[in-house]
């Protein structure tokens, strides 16, 4: 499988194979001995349009690691774009400074997609908007495959704001690629996961075995699952302040309602966490949320590197 | 039934599209940019609007004198009527006589419902997978959006 010079925009275009194969190579790069003269010579542009914590850091950390080089914006102000430069015109400028990969984060869908058109070197999509957001998407798996030694046959509970996170549609729909998980939605029915989601999984739960439940109480499931992906209720998508306040204090884990997990269970969170993880629940063997970013690191490490062909 | 003689005129060469529900002949030629076509080339364009039919009760129909419109081109007439035949003609006699069928894929000729999606906010031509025939469902190949009924937009072309 060979992967230099791919475009990364979407979990839609990658096969299963394609995920266990990226995954796989993890460890290699994490105990790479050349690691820090992988990518020597590489530069990336970082075109970010809006603004990110985490995963504008890692991918720069990650370039660094590998001792490539970085350079592009941050901040979309400062550049053309405030002067009405298209998407297409600002990426065909950068695809021409020799770069030799993009990663482009933009608040609109499908930014990435038309970045990949325009350039002729990869591009890696860090975020378009509400749409995608692979290397979280592979991160959250390797994360899952690293603690449970599978992806197949996982049961995950997913809790929170469902209908507004990418990461949850995302992370759904790549275990659909897998056989037999069990998937547990918990949520308030007015955040409940979209139903373009919900009629995909009635779709693979004929063709792979998946199956899936709706729910309202966290506590109902603790126990049966392997993962316990909370996401952060967002403030910002609810009209009422009153309701966003209701739904954190009902959506909120502590380390007391933890009795009862199994010892293998994890709790995974795309961060940041607002108040849905009680910080009691960082001393518990079950937070892996922490650890969960730290992958992050590798697996934008390996990204790169692939498609880069510093590794095949 | 009353005898209604309005009839459109035979074509020597061109294309017939025959079997559109009535309404919905306007909604094709602007989907196929007939218009343009005919300030382009001085080709006539007629449609018919309300005529009889067996098999539809009513229906409209639409002849192109100007064969440059291919097969593929005139599919997408499909997704507004399934049932439409598109006959083509020339020096008068009957060349291929054929069904339309779904495409794969669409070009620029429907708009993406996503106020978020790139396409509503620059200059980029969108493109459309089919991902379900019944009920027609397109997705957009910039912003992964699904959607189907009445939220299938047509583009306006003068």
């Amino acid at each position: 499988m060979n992967f230099e010079g791919r475009d990364i925009i979407s979990m839609n275009d990658l096969t299963r194979e394609e995920i266990d194969y990226i995954l796989s190579r993890v460890p290699e790069i994490k105990n790479h001995p050349n690691k820090r003269i992988l990518c020597r010579d590489k530069i990336s542009a970082m075109l970010f349009f809006e603004p990110s914590t985490r995963t504008r850091t890692s991918f720069e950390v990650a370039m660094r690691n590998l001792g490539g080089k970085i350079g592009g914006f941050y901040d979309a102000n400062i550049t053309s774009a405030v002067k009405e430069e298209s998407l297409w015109d600002t990426v065909k400028m950068h695809d021409g400074y020799g770069f030799d990969v993009i990663v482009i984060r933009h608040p609109l869908k499908g930014a990435a997609r038309v970045a990949a058109e325009a350039a002729d070197i990869p591009v890696i999509n860090a975020g378009d908007g509400p749409n995608q957001h692979p290397t979280q998407t592979l991160l959250d798996l390797y994360s899952i495959k690293e603690t449970q030694g599978r992806l197949d046959g996982i049961s995950i509970a997913m809790v929170g704001d469902l209908i507004n996170g990418r990461t949850v549609h995302s992370l759904t729909e790549a275990l659909l690629k897998y056989e037999n998980c069990h998937l547990i939605f918990i949520s308030p029915r007015d955040l409940a996961m979209p139903r373009s989601i919900i009629d995909k999984c009635n779709r693979a739960s004929n063709e792979r075995g998946v199956s899936f439940v709706e729910a309202s109480r966290i506590e109902d499931h603790i126990s049966q699952v392997d993962v316990l992906y909370m996401t952060r209720i967002q403030m910002e998508r609810l009209q009422e302040r009153a309701l966003a306040e209701k739904f954190r204090s009902i959506y909120r884990l502590e380390a007391a309602m933890l009795g009862d997990a199994k010892l293998n269970m994890k709790i995974m969170h795309p961060l940041p966490r607002v108040t849905e993880i009680a910080q009691d629940v960082d001393q518990t063997p079950h937070a892996y949320y922490f650890q969960q970013a730290k992958n992050g690191l590798l697996v934008r490490e390996t990204l790169l590197a692939l498609i880069l062909g510093a590794i095949t | 039934m009353k005898d209604r003689p309005i009839t459109i005129a035979k074509i020597d060469s061109g294309i017939v599209i025959d079997h559109i529900p009535a309404g919905k002949a306007f909604l094709i030629s602007q989907v196929l940019g007939l218009n343009a076509l005919a300030r382009k080339t001085g080709d006539i364009i007629a449609i018919g609007i309300n005529f009889e039919s067996q098999s539809l009760n009513k229906k409209d129909i639409i002849k192109v004198e100007n064969l440059s419109l291919t097969r593929n081109m005139l599919n997408v007439v499909a997704l507004i009527a399934p049932m439409a035949t598109i006959t083509r003609i020339e020096n008068g006699k009957v060349i291929e006589k054929h069904k339309v069928e779904i495409p794969d894929r669409v070009g620029d000729v429907v708009v993406c419902p996503d106020r978020f999606c790139i396409t509503n906010h620059e200059q980029v031509p969108c493109k459309f997978v089919i991902v379900e025939n019944a009920p027609l469902t397109l997705k957009c190949h910039y912003c992964e959006t699904e959607f189907f009924g009445p939220l299938i937009r047509y583009k306006e072309r003068n």
